[in-house]
């Protein structure tokens, strides 16, 4: 599956059997179709911003009903009174709820990779540009845990938002919502943005395969490489943030110098080969599930290898890149 | 890992101080309603609420279920024991205390505390149905206040604010929305009638009753309370003519007169004659169904429908009043009866029970003897009370039940109700037709609100008797006893009376300041709550709406609603924020807006140094100044503490730089 999204497919008779998800589907397509797809860094017009009652809301129309009702019946100047400035709160109240997402900035909008079953992270950089507070915002996205935040007058925010990573393959999320309540919980104002933000889900980790063992590869077996591995001492370079505290030439260090690594070289080709094809006994999925086993246990250890998928077999590696690199390769294989 | 698991969110505790906004907003709501709720409703609600503020402290453990529910019953059951219903505002409003006390302990969540707030709301709601008086005003005005606040902290469940803050939020949201209250109370149009039948109420008013038995008084309060106001279309009649007619009473048993509610005849004929005076009354709640009016009323007021005139000139509406009530009435002090005196009317207004007031009645035969004419007794009769050394006092001894013998030959002292029976007893003894009239007499003038202000004190009884040749004459027989109540109040009459302070009323500026927030408080009544669907009509028409109906109201509603929404619209629009900063970003700013000739502005992520570095290639007569300046500009900012005098100089280099616009550039 290539391209996944939150919404259920539709049918040609769904508003018969889930009449609201039906509603909320034919909503949302219209939205999008009015609106268009969004860019960051952009600003939130009023004209996109919808607003309805709330639960509550509904309900403190009612009490409100029924006190007219009440100064009605007594004829009463007083309780009347009472009634309107209520309504007149109200009133007002759906007022500053719209302002809460009504000129709102949006700088820009990025979803980090993720494994297939877990929680990714999307992160969203909201500026509040204007002079009043804006409170009681939320951030949610179809299988996403809704984020909440407020943004104080002048204020910018990074808004991080778990979503729930699907299979693997490229994930978008196709729409995210960001609302507020405030300042009474009698309306919810609300807008849909629609972005560019599309995940790429890993497989999920797992399988119970050993580590295949290192070996040399005779096809790269007459040219050195120098790959960071523990092998031959071959200097010292400065620390870098993807190495290990194993690494660090604690010695250099006491005597007062910088923080360093102690470099060696491996012979090339000692690294571990992990290959698709010595996974023959298990279904597809599960084979991907131990080659990104195989990638973080070598991570783990610090080992270098190398990943070799039919029809894609990348170079011998180690460090952040490589993983993401294979990672990237296992996610998208077959797609 | 369940993924399903940890999309559930939990809800984050709710601040504390929204709850103890609305705590405080539920006991000012029980408060405003501790008068007309049962009795043990404030302290049960006052327990309720200290334990749950308790609670906002310490951890509690709320009751178990079934002991809510038994609860809960058992409180309705306590209700209907006060008030025999569950309807009406003193035992609905009872009810709601009880229910809401109840509620508190088991409030956990948003959504209780939520019913808790819309029980103080309609707490307060019953309130204002309960008592519309001005000074209530202030107090129903802050509740509403703290319960909006309460609703502002409530309503974003994982936001704390500060109460300063949300108190400002909610005034002016408040603020706002007057003018739309305001605009929705003249033009949302007062349909009339009720929805639902609403109990009587039964609760002693002073001043005019059903029935009189002066003897039984040793001591008549003096009560300050409005009765009724009147405001005339032209000058107000004399005092001596201030006469305010209100229950007339025949029925005598020798100590108490009463009423006869029974029609003895038809409505006699009345000629009506010299100054007629148009005026509109104001009347308080009473007990009785008579409206008040001047002696003697022609017609009945429009304003209140199935109004009725009794044989004895009483008007009469369906029901005791249980709030003010307007109407207009013209009047003709000068009048004569056309009509002779029907036998009924007259056996109803001869009778007295026989065997009582024995020497009242020998005193009568023979002032008869002697005066020869009905004339002539009334004449005699206050002759003698004139000369009978009998004196006027609020504090008369008790009269036994001869009451008449008691008064005229022992006590010899008493009030207008003393004296009006005596002499109601000697006419009809003396065998003319008598009734005892009551009312209020006089009535002091309010030149804040140009009315005539009368009250619960300015309650009165005199006499009405049939003479053949005039029909029914008043006679007041208080005014030979004390010549002064007529024209005087009794305040000059009896000073010091009643003792309850009202000499101080003497001193100028303390009736002035009384008289204003009479006046006040009668606009208040008049103009506020007096507020009706006949006063909107008229107000449409003032606005040049010559056909009275709902399209009007709506079209009026719709504008004045929209214009109103524009405005919040406009007030609540986003305002950008001008970058804040002290002196020096000031300074800087200016420098930067100088620099904006010479080169690009400063981006966001630049900081000032490399930005004068920038500059200083583009424009390089420029490159050293700026170096410098930026240099001191990051000293005064980040550097040891500066003196006044370094930053002065800074502002001043600031000042003196001269930046000439960019040169085109050569081809």
């Amino acid at each position: 599956m290539a391209t996944k999204s939150p919404m259920r497919s539709s049918g040609p008779f769904r508003f018969l059997s889930e009449p609201r998800a039906a509603l909320a589907a034919a909503l949302a397509h219209w939205a999008r179709a009015r609106q268009g797809d969004d860019t960051p860094p952009l600003t939130l017009q009023a004209r996109r911003i919808y607003i309805l009652p709330t639960g509550a809301g509904v309900a403190a129309a009612a009490l409100l009903f029924v006190m007219l009702l009440a100064g009605m019946n007594y004829n009463n100047s007083l309780a009347l009174l009472l009634c309107f400035m209520l309504c007149g709160v109200t009133l007002v109240s759906m007022h500053e709820c719209h302002g809460m997402l009504s000129g709102l900035k949006l700088l820009r909008a990025e979803a980090d990779d993720s494994y297939a079953g877990r929680l990714g992270e999307l992160q969203l950089c909201f500026e509040n540009p204007h002079s009043r507070a804006r409170s009681a915002l939320q951030l949610r996205a179809g299988g996403c845990l809704p984020g909440r935040f407020q943004l104080p007058p002048a204020a910018t925010q990074l808004v991080r938002l778990k979503y729930q990573a699907g299979a693997r393959g490229r994930q978008r999320i196709e729409r995210l919502e960001l609302s507020s309540t405030a300042p009474l919980g009698l309306f919810r104002a609300w807008t849909w943005l629609h972005l560019p933000l599309e995940a790429i889900v890993y497989p999920a980790p797992g399988g119970t395969r050993p580590l295949p063992v290192r070996s040399g590869d005779p096809r790269q077996g007459e040219r050195r490489s120098r790959v960071g591995g523990e092998e031959e001492w071959a200097g010292l370079r400065p620390l870098q943030e993807s190495d290990s505290p194993r690494s660090v030439a604690w010695k250099v260090y006491a005597r007062g110098g910088p923080l360093l690594v102690a470099q060696y070289d491996a012979p090339a080709g000692m690294h571990r080969l992990l290959a698709f094809a010595s996974l023959q006994s298990l279904p597809l999925e599960q084979r991907l599930s131990q080659l990104a086993q195989w990638v973080l246990d070598c991570e783990r250890l610090g080992d270098t290898y190398r990943l070799d998928l039919p029809q894609q077999a990348l170079p011998v590696g180690h460090g952040i890149a490589q993983q993401r690199a294979c990672l990237e390769a296992l996610a998208l294989y077959g797609t | 890992m369940n993924a399903r698991a940890a999309i559930a969110v939990e809800s984050p505790p709710l601040p504390a101080n929204s709850l103890w906004l609305l705590l405080g907003g539920f006991l000012g709501a029980v408060l405003l309603n501790a008068h007309h709720t049962a009795l043990w409703c404030l302290p049960l609600a006052l327990l309720a609420i200290a334990w749950r503020a308790r609670g906002l402290r310490a951890p509690l453990r709320l009751p178990a279920r079934f002991l809510r529910i038994g609860v809960a019953l058992l409180l309705t059951l306590a209700v209907l024991a006060s008030f025999h219903t569950l309807n009406g505002i003193d035992a609905g409003s009872s009810l709601l205390v009880a229910m809401a006390t109840l509620k508190l302990s088991e409030t956990s969540r948003r959504r209780d505390w939520l019913i808790i707030l819309a029980a103080a709301l309609f707490l307060l709601l019953a309130a204002c149905l309960d008592g519309q008086a001005l000074w209530r005003l202030p107090l129903y005005a802050a509740e509403l206040w703290l319960l909006c606040t309460a609703s502002y902290a409530l309503g974003t469940d994982f936001e704390v604010a500060r109460t300063a803050t949300l108190l400002r939020r909610s005034g002016l949201s408040l603020a706002a929305a007057l003018p739309f209250a305001l605009l929705l109370f003249f033009f949302v149009p007062r349909l009339p009638g009720s929805f639902w039948v609403l109990p009587q109420r039964h609760e002693a008013f002073t001043g005019l009753g059903d029935e009189m038995s002066p003897g039984s008084i040793s001591q008549l309060t003096q009560s300050g309370d409005a009765a009724l106001r009147v405001r005339f279309d032209a000058a107000p009649p004399p005092a001596a003519e201030r006469y305010w007619r209100g229950p007339v009473l025949h029925v005598f048993d020798g100590y108490t007169w009463r009423r006869q509610h029974a029609q003895v005849d038809r409505v006699p004929r009345l000629q009506f004659q010299g100054q007629a005076y148009s005026y509109a009354i104001t009347l308080e709640p009473n007990q009785h169904n008579v409206l008040i009016a001047l002696e003697l009323p022609r017609g009945l007021p429009d304003e209140l429908p199935n109004t009725f005139a009794t044989f004895d000139y009483q008007l009469i509406a369906p029901a005791p009043s249980e709030r003010a009530v307007s109407y207009r009435l013209q009047s003709y002090p000068q009048h004569r009866s056309l009509d002779p005196l029907s036998p009924a009317a007259r056996r109803l207004d001869l009778q007295l029970p026989p065997n009582r007031n024995p020497r009242s009645a020998e005193l009568a035969a023979s002032l008869r003897q002697q005066a020869g004419s009905d004339v002539g007794l009334v004449d005699a009769v206050l002759e003698y009370l004139r000369r009978g050394g009998f004196t006027y006092t609020l504090e008369p001894p008790l009269l036994n039940l001869d009451s008449v013998d008691d008064l005229l030959f022992r006590t010899r002292a008493g009030f207008c109700g003393h004296y009006a029976s005596a002499f109601v007893a000697l006419m009809r003894a003396g065998g003319v037709p008598a009734r005892v009239v009551t009312g209020y007499l006089g009535g002091s003038w309010n030149r804040y609100g140009g009315y005539l202000y009368i009250t619960q004190a300015d309650a009165h009884a005199w006499a009405e008797v049939w003479l053949e040749a005039q029909g029914w004459v008043r006679v007041d027989p208080t005014a030979v006893v004390a010549p002064g109540r007529l024209t005087q109040g009794l305040d000059e009459l009896l000073p010091g009376a009643g003792g309850n302070g009202r000499g101080l009323m003497s001193s100028s500026w303390v009736v002035n300041a009384v008289q204003a927030w009479q006046g006040l408080n009668a606009w208040w009544q008049d103009e506020f709550i007096g507020f009706s669907f006949a006063r909107q009509l008229a107000l449409l028409e003032r606005l040049g709406f010559r056909q009275h109906d709902l399209r009007a109201f709506a079209l009026l509603l719709a504008a004045s609603a929209g214009i109103w929404l524009a405005l919040i619209a406009w007030g609540l629009r986003p305002r950008s924020r001008s970058p804040a900063g002290d002196g020096l970003s000031r300074s800087w700013r200016a420098l930067e807006r100088k620099l904006r000739r010479a080169a690009e502005p400063r981006a966001p992520h630049e900081g000032t140094m490399a930005y004068a570095e920038r500059v200083g290639r583009a424009r390089p007569e420029l490159s050293s100044t700026l170096t410098a300046l930026a240099r001191r500009y990051a000293r005064l900012r980040y550097g040891p503490a500066a003196g006044a005098a370094e930053f002065e100089q800074f502002q001043r280099a600031v000042r003196l730089l001269r930046v000439q616009p960019r040169r085109p550039r050569p081809h």
